[in-house]
């Protein structure tokens, strides 16, 4: 085995080392000019995808050598365990990805940290190890490409797919980076055998190799699907590209002018004042508003959605946040030399980790804080109930609105500019949604409160959200009280608002559990999801019922065990289409010689 | 322990329409070279890839050394050497990494044999497999094989595309090594003089059947050519006993038949022959004879 690793080793050694040196180069010109470690997150999944990139081709190309027939025979004929035989090749891989990997990132960090005054965190770090793994995965993905059957053998790159979508943050992703790697390694396992046509030859095998399979099964009916809508907008009938949106719709409450919407809003309103409202509505400033806060940073998470940083031009210091200290680090724009630290109201550790907002703010998941320049301070001014999470803050008139995941609070800007206190809201409105699904909000001011129309129509087209607007007075006294209500229309029917939940349910679950593993809670991120309309389940059953028609029926042309063959069915039955998927591409028809017509020699 | 190197049952392989394995009935006994041959797509390759668990058979048994082959250990392997027209092996590595590696896996390596072997050619430890001319490689490889210490070495047409001097060295090496002499040989080539010189047993495949399976010089005695002055047209070919090929050059009939005694002689006179005369053939124009009575041709040929 040691003998194994060590040839492939040799076998792409020169080609490593000059990776090496060429991702070296690239990363120090980069570090000159910019500072790596405060990117935000589109440069980092471009650096990503080049590294696995990278460790694909290498799989590939590794793995595509050894799959012609005679070489493969070379390298399984001989007096050692196969599973020791792939231990061995891809331990040599994973070798060389880490000398042209994380050799030079981990360089780079080294000199960042020791050389500079810029910050390098303990996530940093972390950061390095995951470009690592998801190079390992890459190259495990291509290997697998190689290795499995060509029926099934890109289905590996489910894997890739879930590492761009995931959601999960700091350790957590990590340590599904880890989990990914160790289920490529069991299909790696499990495909690496002498018969490479033959399906894996135990349960643990089959498992792993069909659930990646119905997964892209699945996917691909996405994209399908995603094809099938490209056709309709290019038809023109599609409900979001229509000329005129379909009145009552959702997409015309999202296009609607601020106050065409209040005065919608209102028009099956009961309350007394509604009337008045609408002609008010058509005369004032009527002020829109959406999520703005999209991303609340979390401690020791890899990336940034934007860089952690601002300059005070005025001292010509450049504020940089660190997740070790929890408190900014500066250094000068003069001559890059370290200044110190800015903490809360001095040297206080922030609670959470602060991103830049607008009017000198920094916004936490709870708090907006204020940096004066002159004081050199930071200080908290507003500051929502504890467990609530900033989602939007924008000023209108004399006031500033600050929306969480749960209400929304008005406060008087003047007393930002006068005092250094935190804030006391004169007014409060619940949401009556969740923020994943908020498309936009609008404040009219009245003469003793305000109206607050809130649309949720966010994912609403594929049954991830409802479709609705509900119009909310608060008075003087900061009372709330709902003054109307209208479902939205979505102009999908449940063929094309479900079409990926009713092809498989439990996949539909699946993929949302492994996107969001590991994510923590993000408010655009929640959802309410209606319950599924009685037609889409119908669907649903109806293709679960083909499916199993379909699995018993080809079934009978395969070769597997009766106990097998009773798990299939119940696959084909729970999981649907993509579990016929699955068995259709990885059990072959038996081949049998009854039905053969002439026997006359094949070219062997 | 069996008595048997290969042994098959009925076993069968189906390219999709085509059948590469009929049926065949095959027992190797322990011991001596044995040579199979067949023309492409006989069935050769699709048969070693069975035996050795690379390919599953469409139906029947296929056991290697007493064991079935989809059920190979690592110690079984150990006792299988194979080489192949190829001779895969690394390209980036030393000479001398590859024996270590070689080695350091068969516990049975056999060092003088493998001294022996490699004696015959001109390869330096320190060179790059790559830098081996392609006989240099198949010298190698055989003197890998061989000091494995198998029980069972199978060698599919080794001596592909090397020239005449490759190919000579290749057979002495073969031939003069102690360490064949304690193995079963499987010897697939479509070179009859290789196999001439070789082989004690001689199997001859033809879409994926089992056709003969008897030492050459019998097979040979089987086969005769003849060759008769009839004139104006021969006996209709559907009448001619045993016939494997018919040609008539500058007036003459020239038959080669298979399992025919003197009586040929009198048949041919019996269809107007006024001169008849018989002849040994060489292993090479009897399997040839053999296996192009049944080739493929056009339909207008």
């Amino acid at each position: 085995m040691r003998d194994l690793f060590k040839a492939e080793f040799l076998r792409f050694r020169t080609w490593a080392i000059v990776f090496a040196v060429v991702h070296l180069l690239v990363l120090g010109f980069m570090t000159r000019v910019v500072d790596l470690a405060q990117q935000p997150d589109l440069v980092y999944q471009v650096i990503g995808g080049v590294y696995v990139l990278t460790g694909l081709l290498l799989g590939m190309y590794q793995m595509g050598g050894y799959r012609r027939p005679n070489a493969w025979l070379n390298l399984l004929h001989r007096p050692l365990p196969h599973w020791q035989v792939a231990a061995a090749l891809f331990a040599a891989g994973a070798v060389l990805l880490t000398i042209a990997i994380a050799l030079p990132t981990l360089t780079i960090a080294i000199w960042q940290k020791t050389m500079t005054a810029r910050v390098l965190d303990t996530r940093h770090l972390w950061l390095l190890l995951s470009a690592l793994l998801i190079a390992w995965c890459g190259y495990l993905a291509g290997g697998y490409a190689m290795l499995g059957h060509k029926r099934y053998g890109a289905s590996a790159l489910v894997f890739l797919a879930l590492l761009m979508a995931s959601n999960a943050v700091g350790l957590g992703a990590i340590v599904l980076q880890l989990l990914v790697l160790a289920w490529l390694a069991i299909m790696i396992v499990s495909a690496f055998k002498p018969d490479l046509s033959s399906p894996p030859q135990n349960v643990v095998g089959i498992v792993a190799t069909a659930l990646p399979l119905q997964m892209a099964g699945w996917m691909l009916f996405m994209l399908i699907c995603f094809g099938a809508e490209l056709v309709w907008i290019m038809q023109g009938t599609h409900p979001n590209n229509l000329p005129t949106p379909i009145p009552g719709s959702a997409k015309e409450a999202d296009n609607a002018e601020p106050k065409d919407l209040i005065i919608a809003g209102l028009r099956n309103s009961r309350a007394a004042d509604a009337p008045l409202w609408r002609e008010q509505a058509a005369i004032s400033d009527v002020f829109q508003m959406a999520t703005n806060v999209r991303w609340n940073p979390v401690r020791n998470e890899l990336t940034n959605k934007d860089p952690m940083e601002f300059d005070d031009d005025t001292r010509r210091i450049r504020w940089v946040f660190s997740h070790d200290s929890m408190r900014f680090e500066g250094y000068s724009l003069a001559d890059f030399r370290a200044v110190g630290r800015l903490g809360v109201d001095g040297d206080g550790a922030f609670p959470t980790p602060p991103m830049i907002g607008p009017m000198d703010s920094l916004i936490s998941r709870d708090t907006v804080f204020q940096y004066d320049s002159d004081a050199k301070l930071v200080l908290p001014r507003l500051r929502v109930p504890a467990g609530e999470t900033i989602t939007s803050i924008e000023t209108f008139d004399e006031r500033i609105l600050l929306m969480s995941d749960r209400a929304l609070y008005f406060y008087d800007i003047r007393e930002l500019h006068n005092g250094d206190g935190v804030l006391t809201p004169r007014a409060h409105v619940p949401v009556p949604g969740k923020t994943g699904n908020l498309e936009r909000v609008d404040v009219m001011e009245l003469l003793d409160g305000y109206l607050v129309s809130f649309v949720y129509s966010r994912y609403s087209h594929n049954g991830d959200g409802p479709a609705f607007q509900e119009v909310l007075r608060v008075d003087e006294h900061d009372r709330t009280v709902s003054v109307g209500r209208r479902e939205l229309g979505i102009g999908y029917g449940p063929v094309f608002r479900y079409s990926n939940w009713y092809i498989s349910p439990v996949l539909f679950k699946v993929q949302k559990f492994a996107v969001n593993l590991f994510a923590g809670y993000v408010p655009v991120r929640d959802f309410q999801r209606p319950p599924v309309l009685p037609a889409a389940v119908g669907i649903a059953v109806g293709m679960a019922l083909l499916s199993l028609i379909g699995g018993a029926w080809r079934l009978r042309r395969v070769a597997v065990s009766m106990p097998a063959r009773l798990a299939w069915l119940v696959a084909c039955f729970a999981i649907g289409p993509p579990a016929l998927f699955s068995l259709w591409l990885l059990y072959p028809e038996r081949e049998r010689l009854d039905d053969l017509p002439i026997a006359s020699a094949a070219t062997a | 322990m069996s008595d048997f190197v290969i042994e098959t049952r009925a076993l069968s392989k189906r390219y999709g329409s085509k059948l590469a394995l009929d049926h065949l009935d095959l027992q190797i006994p322990r011991g001596r070279i044995h040579a199979i041959v067949g023309a492409n797509g006989a069935g050769k390759s699709t048969l070693f890839r069975i035996l050795l668990g690379f390919l599953p058979p469409t139906a029947g048994e296929a056991r290697i050394l007493g064991r079935d082959s989809g059920c190979l250990t690592p110690d079984d392997r150990a006792r299988i050497g194979f080489v192949n027209e190829e001779h895969t092996l690394p390209g980036w590595m030393p000479v001398s990494a590859v024996i270590a590696m070689h080695r350091r896996q068969y516990r049975r390596w056999n060092e003088a044999a493998f001294a022996s072997v490699l004696g015959h050619y001109h390869v330096l430890p320190e060179q790059k497999v790559g830098q081996l001319s392609r006989g240099e490689r198949a010298g190698f490889n055989l003197a890998l094989a061989l000091a494995q210490g198998p029980e069972l070495l199978v060698l599919d047409e080794p001596t592909l595309g090397l020239d005449v001097v490759a190919k000579r060295a290749f057979l002495e090496s073969l031939m003069y090594s102690n360490a064949s002499e304690d193995c079963t040989v499987i010897y697939c080539s479509h070179q009859m003089d290789e196999i001439e010189r070789v082989a004690d047993n001689l199997i001859i495949l033809e879409r994926g059947q089992l056709k003969n399976m008897s030492a050459p010089e019998d097979f040979c005695a089987r086969v005769t050519y003849w060759v008769a002055d009839i004139p104006f047209k021969g006996p209709d070919q559907q009448l001619v006993p045993g016939l494997l090929q018919v040609q008539r050059i500058d007036g003459l009939h020239h038959y080669v038949v298979i399992d025919q005694d003197e009586d040929f002689g009198e048949f041919l006179r019996a269809h107007g022959a006024r001169s008849v005369q018989s002849m040994p053939v060489s292993l090479d124009r009897a399997v040839n004879g053999f296996l192009a009575k049944n080739h493929a041709a056009p339909a207008a040929a």
